[in-house]
C-alpha cells in the first residue's frame, strides 16, 4: 500500500507543480510573503508570524486539495483506480498531495519570512508543527468534501450546512435559543389543540428550559466544537500550550480523521463518473 | 471467474442494465455485442468496480477478486507523460517489486509492439498507438482478467487484425478476457462466448461455436409479394416469419416446411428458391436487437 500511495502521490504532485494552478499558487505565496513579511517592513511578532502563515497554509491547502481533487476526477485515471485494492488509497493520495504541496509552500514562505523576521524561541518553535499540521489537515479534508470528486448528491450541502449552523450558533447564541424556544412553543400549542395535552406540555416545558438556559446550553454546545481552534490561537499568543490546550491539535486531527472517514465512505460507495 | 447475478443499474430514470445475469468462465474470451446504449460500457464499469450496482451482485467464482486490467472505451491518458513513464506509473500500482518494474514495462511494450514509441509523449501518439498503449497498461502486472471495452475501435482493418491477433495470443496464454465490440466479425474471430445486450438486457448468451453449429433455418422465396397468406403462415408457428416474397422458418418451425410449401402451391405461388441455411451471427444479432 505504501508503494502505491507513494507512486500516486508522486504522480499527482508532479501534475500539480507543473500545472498553471501550481505555478499560480507559488506566485501567490511569493506575493503573500511580500505583502505580509517583506524584509523592508518592521520585524513582526512571533505570534503574528505563526498565525498569519498558519492561515496562509490552511488557505493554500484548501485550494490545492480542490485542484488535485479536480485533476484526480478525470477519466484518464480510471485504469489506475481499477488497479487499487481499495479506492480509499486514491483518495488518500489526493489528500497527501495537497498537504505535501501546501506544507512545502508554507515552509518556503515561513523561511523567507524569517529574513529580517522574528527570532523564534524554542517555545514558539514547538508550537508551530502541531498547530500548522492540524489546521492544514482539516482544511484539506474540508476541501475534499467541497469537491465533486467526493461529494455524493447533497453531501457537501449537509456538511457545510452543519458547519454553518455551528458557526452561526456560536456567534448568535441568544437568537438561536429564542428562535428555537419560540418554535417549540408554537409546536406545543398545535399539539395541545390536537388533543395531545401530555406531549404539548412536555414541549412547552422544553421550550421554557431552552429559553431560561439558552446561553449556557446552546452556546456551550456550539462553542465546544470550535474550542480547539480558539485554544490553539490562545496557545500561540501565550507562546506555549497549557495542559488542556495541548489537546487542541489532537482534537482537530480527530475532526480531520472523522471527516476523512466520512469522505472515504462517500467516495468508496459512489459511482465514479469521472470527467472525460 | 466472475458471476454477475441479477444486476440492475439505473442512471436517474434511465435503466442502463436490467436484471442482467451471466458468468465469465475462466480462460474464455467473452464478447459483448450490442448497439450503442445497450449497456456494454456500464457492465464493464461495474465489473471493474467503478460503478456500484443498484441491485444484484457481481462476485468472483474463485477465492477473492482477481487482479483486473481495464481498457476503457475512450482512449484518455495523462497526455503530458511519455509512454514508458505512464507504464512505469501503472506498474507501480500493481505490486510489482521495484527491481522488476523495468522488466514488466519492457515486456508489456514488447507484447503490444510499442517499444519504438517508449520515449514518445502520449499526446504525440497516433490512435493506433494509443489503442496499443491502452492494451499495454491493462497487461502490466499480468492480471488474469482483462476487461477490454472496444479494443479495436477506430482502427483501420490492419490495426484491428493486429489487436485481434494479440487478444488471441493473450487467451492462449491463459487470460480470461471480456471484450465489447460493434463488429460481429471481430467477435466471431476472437471470442469463445457471445453475449448480446440490448436496452440493458441480455438477449443472447451462448458459446459461439454451438450457436453457429446448431441453429439453421429454411428460406422459401416465391414469385410475388405474399398477400393475405402471410397471416395464415405466421399463425402456423411463432417461428415462421413472412415478409415481402420470402418466408423464413426458424428452429422448430422447420418441421412445418412441407405444410408451408403445400399452402403456397395451393395458393398458386411459384417457388423460386428453397434453401436450408445455417444462422449467421449477423442474423442472431439482428434477431436479438430487433
Amino acid at each position: 500500500m505504501i508503494q502505491r500511495l507513494l507512486v500516486l502521490t508522486g504522480y499527482f504532485l508532479r501534475r500539480l507543480i507543473f500545472s498553471l494552478s501550481g505555478i499560480i499558487y507559488i506566485i501567490f505565496g511569493m506575493i503573500f510573503w511580500l505583502l505580509f513579511f517583506s524584509p523592508g517592513q518592521g520585524t513582526p511578532d512571533s505570534e503574528y508570524y505563526i498565525l498569519v502563515i498558519g492561515a496562509f497554509g490552511a488557505v493554500i491547502t484548501f485550494l490545492s486539495a480542490l485542484t488535485v481533487a479536480a485533476r484526480a476526477n478525470r477519466a484518464a485515471n480510471y485504469p489506475m483506480v481499477v488497479r487499487l485494492p481499495s479506492r480509499v488509497e486514491f483518495l488518500a493520495a489526493v489528500l497527501f498531495t495537497a498537504m505535501i504541496f501546501a506544507a512545502a509552500l508554507q515552509l518556503l514562505v515561513a523561511g523567507l519570512a524569517l529574513i529580517n523576521g522574528p527570532s523564534l524561541v524554542m517555545n514558539s518553535l514547538m508550537v508551530i508543527p502541531p498547530v500548522w499540521f492540524a489546521v492544514n489537515s482539516i482544511a484539506a479534508v474540508l476541501a475534499l468534501h467541497a469537491s465533486d470528486f467526493v461529494t455524493v448528491n447533497w453531501s457537501r450541502v449537509y456538511i457545510f450546512g452543519v458547519l454553518a449552523v455551528f458557526l452561526f450558533g456560536q456567534n448568535a447564541r441568544e437568537p438561536v435559543g429564542t428562535w428555537l424556544s419560540n418554535r417549540l412553543i408554537g409546536l406545543s400549542r398545535s399539539v395541545m389543540n390536537s388533543g395531545q395535552i401530555d406531549l404539548g406540555s412536555s414541549l412547552s416545558e422544553l421550550a421554557m428550559r431552552i429559553s431560561e438556559n439558552n446561553s449556557e446550553l446552546l452556546g456551550n454546545a456550539f462553542g465546544l466544537v470550535f474550542w480547539p481552534f480558539r485554544a490553539m490561537a490562545d496557545a500561540v499568543v501565550a507562546r506555549s500550550f497549557g495542559p488542556a490546550q495541548a489537546l487542541a491539535p489532537a482534537i482537530v486531527l480527530l475532526y480531520s480523521t472523522i471527516l476523512f472517514m466520512l469522505a472515504a465512505d462517500l467516495f468508496g460507495s459512489k459511482d465514479l463518473d469521472f470527467l472525460e | 471467474m466472475i458471476e454477475i447475478s441479477q444486476v440492475t443499474k439505473k442512471f436517474q430514470r434511465v435503466v442502463a442494465l436490467d436484471n442482467v445475469s451471466l458468468s465469465i468462465p475462466k480462460g474464455e474470451v467473452v464478447g459483448l455485442l450490442g448497439p450503442n446504449g445497450a449497456g456494454k460500457t456500464t457492465l464493464f464499469k461495474l465489473m471493474a468496480g467503478l460503478l456500484r450496482a443498484d441491485s444484484g451482485k457481481i462476485r468472483p467464482l474463485g477465492s477473492g477478486w482477481p487482479a483486473v486490467g481495464y481498457k476503457p472505451e475512450r482512449l484518455l491518458f495523462p497526455n503530458e507523460l511519455r509512454v514508458s513513464e505512464y507504464l512505469h506509473l501503472m506498474a507501480g500500482l500493481c505490486n510489482i517489486p521495484r527491481n522488476e518494474v523495468e522488466d514488466a514495462v519492457l515486456e508489456s511494450l514488447v507484447r503490444v509492439d510499442l517499444l519504438d514509441a517508449a520515449g514518445k509523449r502520449i499526446k504525440d501518439c497516433s490512435k493506433g498507438m494509443r489503442q496499443r498503449l491502452a492494451l499495454a497498461q491493462a497487461l502490466i502486472g499480468d492480471p488474469p482478467l482483462l476487461l477490454l471495452d472496444e479494443p479495436s475501435n477506430g482502427l483501420d482493418p490492419e490495426g484491428q487484425a493486429d489487436i485481434n491477433r494479440r487478444i488471441k495470443q493473450l487467451n492462449e496464454a491463459g487470460k480470461t478476457i471480456v471484450l465489447s465490440s460493434h463488429q460481429i466479425h471481430e467477435i466471431t474471430e476472437v471470442c469463445t462466448e457471445l453475449v448480446i445486450l440490448n436496452r440493458g438486457r441480455v438477449h443472447y448468451n451462448n458459446r459461439i461455436d454451438s450457436a453457429l453449429a446448431t441453429r439453421t433455418h429454411t428460406i422459401v422465396q416465391v414469385d410475388r409479394e405474399l398477400g393475405e397468406i402471410s397471416d395464415m403462415l405466421r399463425a402456423l408457428h411463432p417461428e415462421v416469419y413472412a415478409r415481402g416474397n420470402q418466408i423464413i422458418l426458424r428452429e422448430e418451425a422447420m418441421q412445418l416446411r412441407r405444410q408451408v410449401l403445400v399452402m403456397l402451391l395451393d395458393a398458386n405461388y411459384d417457388l423460386l428458391h428453397v434453401e436450408e441455411k445455417r444462422v449467421t451471427l449477423d442474423e442472431i444479432y439482428a434477431e436479438a436487437v430487433r
